[in-house]
């Protein structure tokens, strides 16, 4: 029995250990499979859900529904999982980053309920960062299972991310060049066939249980030469709409925070109002998939005015509910938004040139989706193939292109930062690899300390240290108390050069007379690039390192230059 | 405003060819064509922000040139003063009696000097050879506006445990402010007591201004 243990274990050394790739596939498509299986299970039942809420809707109390839906859910995070509002996607980019993407096994599923309450009960708000947050921590933990070092469980995460967009809107491609283009920031030959693999996988699941197979079903357009420079102008519409939806999600948010509510208030608050706002528009209500069919489709009821109207009540409705409590991604209200814009332009552009012939309203709500798609999350490829493929339209594919990498660009001008990376970069977290900033951040200050340095008292006479002196090669004496050990001051041989060669000041002094008092130090708390800022404001090379008042050792730009030099050959080097 | 190469150089600390090619290799926001490159400064405001790194507009070399400013031993003998004929058969009581001569001293303070003093000649004597001695404290004395020098004739030669075990009949007392300002102080006086003609000058009891003046001339022969 040992003996087949062991021939075992020899096998999944040789196979699994050395060249991990077949592992990565395995585990890599049960990581899609699953969060696949996640995916499936929040829209069949949100679907459901709102099916079975519709006929209330006419009620004049009908909004209440998203009151109680934002307090059940904010109170299932704060309290029950104890984990914070949001989407969830900055969080797993910083896990990825940072922690090698280290997720807990209860995000798998919290965000999952937290946002079929906000949703279901008709809070506006997508259900797709949930189901990312879910796969990507599907992912982690199944990397934790079978104990994968960091750069493995990354690409696992990357696998359930990519399942779980997969699943939900059965786009394979969307979801390997979002995983890949938001969540893990590097486009590696070694992560691109697990995931490609699991985003498959997802699809898969999707299409086994939920029958219908392309999410927005249309008519084939009739797209020309003669759309290219209306789409221009569509694009730079979405880019402006795109920084106007980023801006009002952020400063609402803000807001909520600011009125220091408990967080149940502000849910009720949110709640109530995004219902109010529901009753007049209906459409904003819940991810909105519905009415973006009946758009592509072109069986769109409403007027110019009222879809107009209708822009930024989809704005306003999801920036209240998620800054005011609700748990839901942004991903179908952009989607949503988007297709109302395109909707908004193609009418105007009928009425401006009613001879013009270009192609039909819905084409024009599909390129209104990619712009706003590319515009808020500033990832150009996953707006192309996502659109691509929900809606089987490959034959718009050139328009697509244009505004999506228009209004990109745009609101790349307008707005540096993309909505998932704003927060990070605002709180110094956003690390790409291979970057200064997350090199920097992975090497700590321990690691780059000289040691062994002889230290000398205080009170010791001049001259026995020019005695110690001639016996060694330090440049740096750290001067400290013998009674405590504490730091006073250091003597740096090339500041007493002069003192040194005249014998005549030997019996004159003692080390406290002589040592520099007032050169920095850096604690082994600060971070390096703390650290590299005191450096190069003073023009130092070299900083005393202290903890806890007690001398620890030298930090050097040589030795941060040979470090810093090692870490980038490890992060970008491709396995 | 429109920087050039060789500004932005200095800016950066970087040499006008490392900036040359950056420029060709298309990293920085540059206007005008090669070879007269022009920079625009809030162009590079922006480039420096988003890439975190740190424009040093005011002059790097400023900073380094402060605190050089070179305070005179001759200067600090005028204002401690020279005092001849100081009583006293032991070390304790030359010391007290000096002390209490030396003017720009607080009152208050003089006992907690002749203590510091004390001190430090119990730890190591600051007996030099040659006949003189240069009392000090070993802490910087903050109450003092200015670096005092005191030179102090004995009136009997006193037995000092100094170097080469001959009693001392001349102090140098140095008082200062700052530790800084007290080790130029003593380098510089240690540079004039090697000078065996000046210590043949001191021992005949020179007039003040003679030795102010003597002072002042081998101080100007000092290296800095």
């Amino acid at each position: 029995m040992i003996a087949v243990m062991n021939r075992f274990k020899r096998f999944y050394y040789r196979v699994f250990q050395l060249d991990d790739r077949l592992l990565l596939i395995i585990s890599g498509s049960i990581a899609g499979i699953c969060s696949g299986l996640a995916a499936v299970a929040l829209r069949l039942s949100l679907e459901s859900v709102l099916t079975w809420l519709r006929p209330f809707r006419h009620y004049g109390w009908a909004f209440v529904f998203p009151a109680a839906g934002a307090v059940l859910s904010s109170f299932f995070l704060e309290k029950i999982v104890r984990e914070k509002a949001g989407h969830g996607v900055p969080e797993v980019i910083y896990s990825v980053s940072r922690y090698g993407g280290l997720l807990k096994l209860r995000s798998s599923y919290s965000r999952l309920i937290s946002s079929f309450l906000t949703i279901g009960s008709g809070g506006s708000a997508g259900p797709e960062a949930p189901v990312v947050m879910s796969g990507s921590a599907i992912g982690s933990n199944i990397a934790g299972f079978l104990r994968l070092n960091d750069r493995q469980r990354i690409t696992l995460v990357g696998c359930g991310t990519a399942g779980a967009i997969a699943a939900i809107f059965n786009a394979p491609i969307a979801g390997l060049v979002f995983s890949i283009e938001v969540i893990l920031g590097e486009w590696k030959f070694v992560n691109i066939i697990p995931i490609a693999i699991a985003a498959v996988a997802g699809a898969h699941v999707s299409q086994a249980i939920i029958p219908e197979n392309i999410l927005f079903s249309h008519h084939p357009f009739d797209v020309g030469i003669s759309d290219i420079l209306p789409s221009l102008c569509l694009a730079l519409l979405t880019a402006l709409v795109s920084v106007l939806f980023t801006k009002a999600l952020r400063q609402t948010g803000a807001l909520a925070k600011k009125t220091g509510f408990p967080f149940w208030a502000r849910a009720v608050i949110g709640g109530s109002v995004v219902g109010v706002i529901g009753m007049f528009f209906p459409q904003v209500l819940g991810e909105g998939y519905r009415f973006i069919q009946s758009m592509i489709s072109g069986d769109f009821p409403s007027g110019l005015f009222f879809t107009f109207a209708a822009v930024f009540a989809k704005i306003l409705a999801t920036a209240i509910t998620l800054g005011w409590g609700g748990s839901g991604g942004i991903f179908a209200p952009c989607l949503m938004i988007g297709s109302l814009t395109g909707v908004v332009f193609y009418k105007i552009l009928f009425i401006l040139f009613p001879n013009i012939g270009c192609a039909s309203e819905g084409a024009y709500a599909l390129l209104g989706m990619t712009g706003l798609i590319s515009g808020v999350m500033q990832a150009p490829l996953t707006g192309i193939f996502l659109i691509v493929e929900i809606t089987g339209g490959y034959e718009a594919i050139l328009p697509l292109i244009v505004v999506s990498s228009i209004s990109c660009t745009m609101s790349h001008y307008l707005e540096p930062a993309s909505f998932y990376f704003k927060d990070l970069i605002e709180r110094g977290q956003f690390l790409r690899p291979g970057t200064d900033a997350r090199i920097l951040s992975d090497l700590n200050i321990s690691e780059l300390i000289s040691r062994g340095y002889i230290k000398v008292s205080e009170n010791m006479v001049f001259r026995e240290f020019i005695e110690m002196l001639k016996t060694s090669d330090q440049n740096f004496f750290p001067v400290i108390d013998e009674k405590t050990d504490a730091y006073k001051g250091m003597i740096e041989i090339r500041a007493i050069r002069k003192y040194a060669l005249d014998p005549g000041m030997y019996d004159m002094l003692f080390l406290n007379q002589i040592m520099d008092t007032n050169m920095l130090t850096a604690s082994l708390e600060n971070d390096l690039q703390e650290v590299l800022d005191m450096m190069e404001i003073n023009h130092m090379d070299t900083l005393p390192v202290l903890d806890n008042h007690r001398f620890v050792g030298m930090i050097s730009k040589t030795r941060i230059l040979d470090l810093y030099r090692r870490e980038l050959i490890m992060q970008t080097s491709n396995r | 405003m429109e920087l050039s190469i060789s500004d932005l150089s200095k800016y950066l600390g970087v040499i006008p060819d490392t900036i040359e090619r950056w420029v060709r290799q298309g990293k920085l926001p540059v206007s005008g064509k090669a070879p007269d490159y022009r920079f625009r400064k809030v162009d590079l405001e922006k480039w420096a922000a988003l890439h975190h790194i740190r424009l040093n507009f005011s002059d790097r070399q400023r900073l380094e040139k402060q605190n050089q400013a070179d305070f005179f031993l001759s200067e600090a003998v005028r204002m401690g003063g020279i005092h001849f004929d100081i009583p006293g058969g032991e070390v304790k009581t030359v010391l007290e009696s000096s002390i209490g001569r030396i003017s720009n001293i607080p009152d208050d303070f003089r006992d907690d000097l002749l203590e510091r003093v004390m001190e430090r000649e119990n730890a190591l004597s600051t007996g030099i050879g040659n006949g003189i001695a240069i009392p000090h404290p070993r802490e910087p004395l903050t109450y003092l506006n200015q670096a005092l020098v005191s030179i102090c004739f004995l009136s009997t030669p006193v037995e000092y445990n100094a170097l080469d075990r001959r009693p001392v009949s001349v102090l140098f007392f140095i008082l200062c402010p700052s530790l800084k300002l007290h080790l130029n102080l003593l380098s510089t006086l240690s540079f004039c007591l090697k000078n065996t003609q000046f210590i043949g000058f001191l021992k005949s009891k020179p007039e003040p201004d003679l030795l102010i003046r003597q002072i002042e001339t081998l101080q100007k022969t000092c290296p800095a």
